[in-house]
């Protein structure tokens, strides 16, 4: 597909549009003002979580606006929607550059942020990642940086513990996106050196609500737990969990976290992710939302890690590029946030993982690990 | 693209909605051959001559079945064919994808640079749609126009029907070779998910609102429907409601755009 | 054994919620000639509403009758609003499917903005995660319903099809359109009632589904697509046909789960129907009735 030109020609097009739309609104809001992007999956199958990430930003964003902006600077978020599909995701990626001259970006989605990851290296556009885990971001781009621990590290964790733990026949349900392969292989291969076999390993589509005959064909191997690697609505799965005789142990990471009422142990990873109980309060106001959720979280603790790099730069005099907010991020280095300091040695951060226990009574921290 | 399917759908009265699959086909060739190392324009023969190939033999069906069955076996190898992208990991590197897909070097140059590419695409494009315009105006393409209007008089006129069609399967098998391979070049990254049956829709819509069976519409259409998001954001919507907001209005086009001009901004009849 | 046992009831619950949505398409589009995609739509819109108005406190029988009439009224508004401007101008059945495209689209998307784009489940009815045991075998209420009230439906359709008088007027324009509008039966109020009644059947399997498993605004279109194939390999034309198909189809689906790695399920199905229909292009069933104009 030439898409290409398509950009071009609407760019050329838009060029003689735009002046006419934005007449009113942006002449007086132009003044001092710095444009950020963020390309969310606000529809398609990811949406739910598309639009937690989405609060997150807009929370921190009004925050530090309504607080005078960082400098002086107001600061304004572009969202372009990719449906978690990296094709939209490139055309996302291109109109933040080249139509909004957006130097820093909020990405989600593993196959969006690799999909974008090269065109960030070859534009110098500073990239955070606050979600997607695939271990293949770890090298994706000098200017991806990750606020979040990759899979790698949360599966080698949690299938250690079970190796320890939990028994030595595990197996496996995940769906079929590029996460759940991703954390399916991982899994496969930490726990084969940890010693164990794998019993099942069963897929579900992505968005499939129907799963009673995977989750039957599991509990049928009678494995001594199982490593779920699937988001589709911890609700739906939980239900259907409960109508299945026998169910056994699930583990899981951070990917796979339900948050109350499952009906079976799960022991899963989780990178410690606090709000204080102020921000939160204060959130649940503004959304009307009964819990500040995780994504929500990361991502209004990175959008503070944005605007602490921008600070940076603008206490410096430096212009804000992609290359300055790159540099700028190593420059800094730690950073204080709710989850207590963060800091960046390699383009990923070092986080404390937990690894929570959860019963129908409710949920317990078994283990901290630093890593 | 657009001009693939405007190819089967406005010439020949196919309507495939299988096209997606097809131009997957094409990037997973020119990624595989091209990341074994092999040169720009082994990948791309390899891309264009494996989808004429896989476009004729899957189009023998509908030389059997009528209008609607074909669009359903089209339905159902479009599933089939993002099974295989999704599951033969070893080829297509299953739903994590391909990444970092080598652009050509020629000259000296660098295709990686967008404004070279625009340079290789803009070529691509003119030369497939000068072809285009020769075969239509040619003795062959004005027997296509008689097959779609009258098959069977096509036929009594001593025309080989089937060969006809096969010959526009493979034909439109090459420019859809050709998309995928320009597509796996421009995002240096392919996986499932671009081929799926949404992107099919999409590539149906574009070349429905700009119009079927003109080389016009098949431009016009994509850059109207990939402009509405553009015109959208500047439109003040709550950010949560932004994205099922873009593809209500979608989908309200299409509607409008049935009732009103089914033949499209540039089309004739179809 | 008990694990092939409990698949194939799965399969069947999941087979008549099928059949009922082959069985309304089938019956629209052999009637109208519409390739009725936007049937996905109203199949989302009535496990939406059933689940909006048991929220507000309406007993769940009574929701469910709002949920079905509110469904075939929007059928009626598809059908009087786009549809019939669409034949009555003869627009090629492309152009049709198209505009039904675009029908789906809108519907799905107004009811991500209405209700979220988020999976919904009914949490008011605490009966959903009751089961009934049968021997070594589990079948829950959700699930023993959505068979009960799809054959009790599909049952219904069938008789109202062969038996009443409007039934055997939809037949009749079905069978040779022009010739309907020269014996006065009104093809256009038939195609009318045609839509509604496939639009309100509809909305059962999608409220049933919706209570046993979750509604999602943009999920539908598989099934659909699964529905489809049911029609065309029992033949289009047949509604027992249909259903019987899906049914089948549904059992087939579980099972070959069980044999092959669930990843390749959905491929395996759509391939084995490609082979079916090379060599079987007019379904199982004989056609009784032909496609309309």
């Amino acid at each position: 597909m030439m898409k290409r030109i398509r950009i071009r020609l609407m760019a050329a097009g838009m060029a003689t549009i735009l002046p006419l739309a934005l007449w009113s609104g942006n002449a007086a809001a132009q003044a001092k003002e710095i444009v950020l992007g963020a390309m969310l999956p606000l529809t398609g199958s990811a949406a739910q979580i598309g639009l937690e990430e989405q609060n997150g930003i807009q929370f921190a964003t009004d925050k530090v606006n309504a607080a005078g902006g960082i400098r002086g600077y107001k600061i304004r978020i572009v969202y372009e929607d990719t449906q978690g599909k990296p094709d939209l995701g490139v055309l996302a990626f291109n109109r933040l550059v080249d139509l909004h001259q957006v130097s820093g970006i909020f990405t989600a989605y593993s196959s969006v942020t690799l999909a974008t990851a090269p065109l960030a290296t070859r534009k110098k556009v500073f990239v955070l990642n606050p979600a997607a885990q695939t271990s293949k971001l770890a090298t994706a781009s000098p200017y991806l940086v990750n606020t979040i621990s990759l899979a790698k590290d949360e599966v080698s964790i949690i299938a250690k513990y079970a190796a320890e733990k939990l028994g030595k026949k595990a197996a496996v349900y995940y769906d079929s996106g590029s996460v759940g392969i991703d954390l399916r292989d991982e899994f496969k291969t930490a726990f084969l050196a940890a010693g164990g076999t794998i019993v099942a390993d069963e897929a579900v589509e992505f968005g499939n609500t129907n799963l009673r005959p995977t989750l039957l064909k599991i509990a049928a191997a009678k494995p001594d737990f199982v490593f779920m690697a699937a988001t589709t609505g911890p609700g739906v799965t939980g239900d259907q969990i409960s109508q299945i005789p026998d169910y056994p142990t699930a583990i899981g990471t951070s990917f796979f976290a339900p948050f109350k009422n499952y009906p079976v142990t799960v022991y899963h990873t989780l990178v410690k992710s606090s709000v204080t109980g102020e921000t939160e309060k204060e959130f649940n106001a503004k959304f009307k939302t009964p819990d500040m959720a995780f994504f929500s979280r990361e991502y209004a603790n990175a959008s503070q890690i944005m605007f602490k790099v921008i600070d940076y730069l603008l206490e410096k005099g430096r212009p804000v590029t992609g290359e300055n907010l790159r540099t700028a991020l190593f420059e800094v280095k730690t950073f204080d946030t709710p989850n207590g300091k963060i800091s960046f040695d390699t383009n990923t951060a070092r986080r404390e993982v937990e690894i929570h226990k959860l019963t129908p009574a409710g949920r317990t921290v078994v283990e901290k690990i630093a890593h | 693209m657009a001009l693939s399917t405007n190819f089967l759908v406005g010439i020949i009265g196919i309507f495939s909605v299988s096209q997606a699959a097809l131009m997957g086909v094409g990037a997973y060739a020119y990624a595989g051959v091209a990341m074994a190392g092999m040169p720009f324009p082994v990948a791309l023969l390899a891309a264009v001559t494996l989808c004429a190939l896989l476009n004729t033999v899957t189009s023998l069906p509908a030389l059997r079945l009528a209008g609607d069955y074909f669009v359903i076996t089209s339905f159902g190898l479009q599933f089939i064919a993002t099974a295989v992208f999704v599951n033969w990991v070893q080829v297509t590197g299953g739903s994590t994808g391909i990444a970092a897909i080598p652009a050509p070097r020629m000259l000296g140059i660098s295709f990686e640079e967008p404004q070279y590419f625009v340079i290789l695409s803009s070529l691509a494009l003119a030369l497939a749609s000068l072809a285009y315009t020769l075969l239509m105006r040619s003795s062959y393409g004005r027997v296509l126009h008689a097959v779609r209007l009258n098959e069977l008089a096509a036929g009594a006129a001593g025309r080989n029907v089937l060969k006809m069609k096969l010959g526009v399967s493979a034909v439109s098998g090459i420019y859809a070779g050709l998309a995928g391979a320009l597509y796996a070049i421009f995002m240096s990254y392919i996986d499932p998910s671009s081929f799926e049956i949404q992107q099919s829709i999409v590539i149906l819509t574009m070349l429905v609102i700009g119009g079927a069976r003109t080389l016009a519409g098949s431009l016009i259409g994509p850059l109207l429907l990939l402009a509405i998001p553009q015109v959208l954001s500047l439109v003040h919507i709550a950010p949560e409601l932004l994205g099922p907001t873009r593809a209500l209005v979608f989908g309200a086009l299409l509607v409008v755009f049935m009732l009103w001009r089914p033949q499209g901004i540039a089309g004739r009849k179809i | 054994m008990q694990l092939i046992l409990q698949l194939v009831l799965d399969g069947i619950v999941h087979g008549c919620a099928l059949g009922l949505i082959a069985m309304t398409f089938s019956y629209i589009y052999v009637t109208t000639g519409i390739f009725h995609v936007a049937h996905a739509g109203i199949l989302t819109l009535g496990g939406y509403l059933a689940w909006y108005f048991t929220g507000v406190g309406v007993p769940f029988p009574v929701a469910v009758a709002i949920a079905v009439a509110g469904s075939a009224a929007v059928g009626v508004l598809i059908q009087k609003g786009v549809y019939e401007p669409l034949m009555k101008r003869r627009s090629t059945p492309l152009v049709q499917l198209i505009a039904s495209i675009g029908i789906v689209a809108v519907i799905q998307n107004l009811l991500a903005i209405v209700f979220s784009p988020n999976v919904l489940q009914f949490e008011m009815l605490p009966w959903r995660k009751s089961s009934l045991h049968l021997g070594s075998l589990d079948i829950s209420y959700p699930q023993l319903l959505t068979v009960i009230v799809s054959l009790v439906a599909a049952l219904g359709l069938l008789l109202f099809s062969s038996r009443t008088a409007l039934g055997r007027r939809a037949r009749a324009v079905a069978s040779n359109r022009s010739f309907a509008e020269i014996a006065r039966l009104r093809p256009y109020d038939v195609y009318v009632y045609v839509v509604a009644i496939g639009a309100g059947l509809v909305a059962i399997p999608g409220i049933f589904l919706g209570v046993d498993q979750a509604l999602q605004p943009y999920s539908s279109l598989g099934l659909l697509l699964t529905a489809v194939i049911a029609m065309i390999a029992g033949g289009v034309g047949s509604l027992p046909g249909a259903f019987l198909v899906a049914l089948v189809l549904g059992v087939l689906q579980n099972l070959v789960l069980a044999m092959v790695p669930g990843r390749w399920s959905q491929a395996l199905t759509f391939a084995i129907f490609i082979t079916f229909i090379l060599m079987r292009p007019t379904g199982l069933f004989r056609i009784r009735m032909q496609r309309a104009s």
